[in-house]
């Protein structure tokens, strides 16, 4: 033993040396590092955590957006349609108006055709039978009396006038 | 990019690396020893030559507080722990979340011990056994690579002694003194049987005086049956030579820790002196890389050892239990 160097203080002084040492490092290595450890594991935990959390939202997010732009876009289509199908109509409409229009229009231009004929043929009568009663006059050169001439005359071209409508 | 030149350094470079590793190499082998047997004394200067290692096993003391003697393996072991423990703080004192670069060394260090710890005992027992081991892992590798250190053991400290001087070296790897390696293997013992009964309790003697069986044996000769109580009392006899083997066995812990540790750590240390003594500057480079080697094998066997005697004294209860 003594060859050895074996002597109990020294090795009692080891012993201490090794439990100081122990306690140095359990104060300064240790319990830091192990707590920055299980901190830093807890931050990485909560900040994956929290990336997953944003993925998600990020997701939701997308699909809201999704779903609005397809409400947006069939909304937009109807309005289209229903716009299309309003066009549709006012054509329809206003091209029943005008045929309408054109018809009253056709009625009023052969109306007042009829009633310029009318009178026109009014007229020649008005025009003729004082042809007549001139041309009579000068025939039978005797003047009658200028009303009971008219009269006359209308008699006849009232006769006349239903033989032509015969 | 062509690269004139070989092995990385151009010519000129390289041709004054060989130039200079040479003229070492020749005065290296005219220094000492071994050129000095084959050629003979060229008259080199003083300087160059290296005394022949004379060994001793104890530690040297170098002074004394009071009745207590402090050794040169004393003071090397102390300086270890200021190192140790001055990086401990210089790291810790500002810790960060994200870690600087002196950080991330003694993280990435314990973390691997703690990696050790949990793989050999388990999440739970890892974490408890890991300030121990890593503690001794530290402190054997602290001391060994301390030794290694250009001008660790050559500075030198006078004694007057009884009328005699002696020079010795102020400082000498703690792990070449015995005392050291049997504070430590008596520490591992100690936590080792602690860990067992803290688990097992009174129960965790029964491995060792184990009379249960011899005592069946008896019960059951005594009720008259003959054949199966002599079995069992021969039985209980192996279970008690058992038991005294194991006792013996867990003792024996201690003296191979102490011992390999010791003469790893020695037998380096001489190791390398003889090559300085036989042919200084350039042969004893390898055997300074081997040593590093060595230190940190055995502590990394001191430190695993442990924890694997700490694990089975923690587990064996756990099996009974079950």
């Amino acid at each position: 033993m003594e060859g050895l160097g074996i002597n109990l203080s020294t090795l009692i002084a080891q012993l201490v040396s090794f439990l100081v040492l122990f306690g140095l490092l359990y104060f300064f290595a240790y319990k830091p590092i192990l707590r920055m450890f299980d901190e830093r594991s807890q931050k990485i935990k909560d900040s994956v955590e929290q990336a997953e959390q944003v993925r998600e939202q990020a997701a939701h997010a997308e699909e809201e957006n999704r779903k609005q732009l397809e409400a947006a876009s069939k909304e937009g289509q109807e309005a289209i349609a229903r716009a299309m199908r309003a066009g549709d109509e006012a054509r329809q409409r206003a091209e029943e108006e005008a045929k309408v229009q054109a018809g009253t229009l056709l009625d009023k231009a052969r109306q007042e055709i009829q009633r310029e004929r009318d009178e026109a043929i009014g007229e020649l009568h008005q025009e003729f039978a004082d042809l007549a009663i001139v041309a009579a006059e000068k025939v039978i050169e005797k003047s009658l009396d200028k009303e009971a001439h008219r009269a006359l005359i209308d008699k006849v071209l009232e006769e006349s006038g239903i033989l032509k409508e015969d | 990019m062509s690269r004139k030149g070989c092995l990385g350094c151009s010519f000129p470079v390289l041709i004054t690396i060989v130039v200079v590793v040479l003229a070492v190499g020749v005065v290296s082998l005219l220094s000492g020893a071994l050129g000095k047997a084959i050629i003979g004394e060229v008259g080199l200067p003083e300087l160059f030559t290296v005394d022949a290692p004379h060994v001793q096993l104890p530690a040297e003391v170098i002074f004394h507080i009071g009745g207590f003697a402090v050794t040169n393996t004393l003071l090397a072991s102390w300086i270890t722990i200021v190192i140790l423990a001055f990086f401990a703080w210089a790291v810790t004192h500002r810790i960060k979340v994200i870690p600087s670069r002196l950080q991330n060394l003694l993280e990435f260090a314990l973390e691997w011990l703690m990696n050790f710890c949990i793989d050999v005992a388990g999440e739970k027992n890892g974490r408890r056994f890991f300030p121990i081991i890593t503690t001794i892992f530290l402190f054997v590798i602290m001391n060994s690579w301390l030794s290694l250190v250009p001008g660790f053991g050559s500075i030198t400290y006078t004694v007057v002694e009884h009328g005699e001087t002696h020079v010795l070296p102020l400082l000498r790897g703690a792990n070449t003194d015995i005392n050291f390696t049997l504070a430590l293997a008596l520490i591992s013992f100690v936590f080792v049987e602690y860990l067992g009964i803290r688990e097992g309790g009174l129960r965790y003697f029964t491995k060792f005086i184990n009379v249960r069986q011899f005592g069946q044996g008896v019960g059951q000769l005594l009720r008259g049956k003959v054949k199966s109580g002599f079995g069992g009392i021969f039985m209980g006899v192996i279970d008690m030579f058992v038991g005294v083997l194991e006792g013996i066995g867990e003792m024996m812990r201690v003296v191979s820790f102490t011992f390999r540790l010791f003469g790893n750590m020695l037998g380096g240390e001489i190791l390398i002196l003889m090559m300085l003594f036989l042919m200084p500057f350039l042969l004893a480079v390898p055997f300074y890389g081997l040593e590093m080697l060595v230190g940190a094998i055995q502590a990394l066997i001191f430190g695993g050892l442990t924890l694997v005697f700490a694990t089975m004294a923690v587990t064996q209860h756990e099996h009974e239990a079950s």
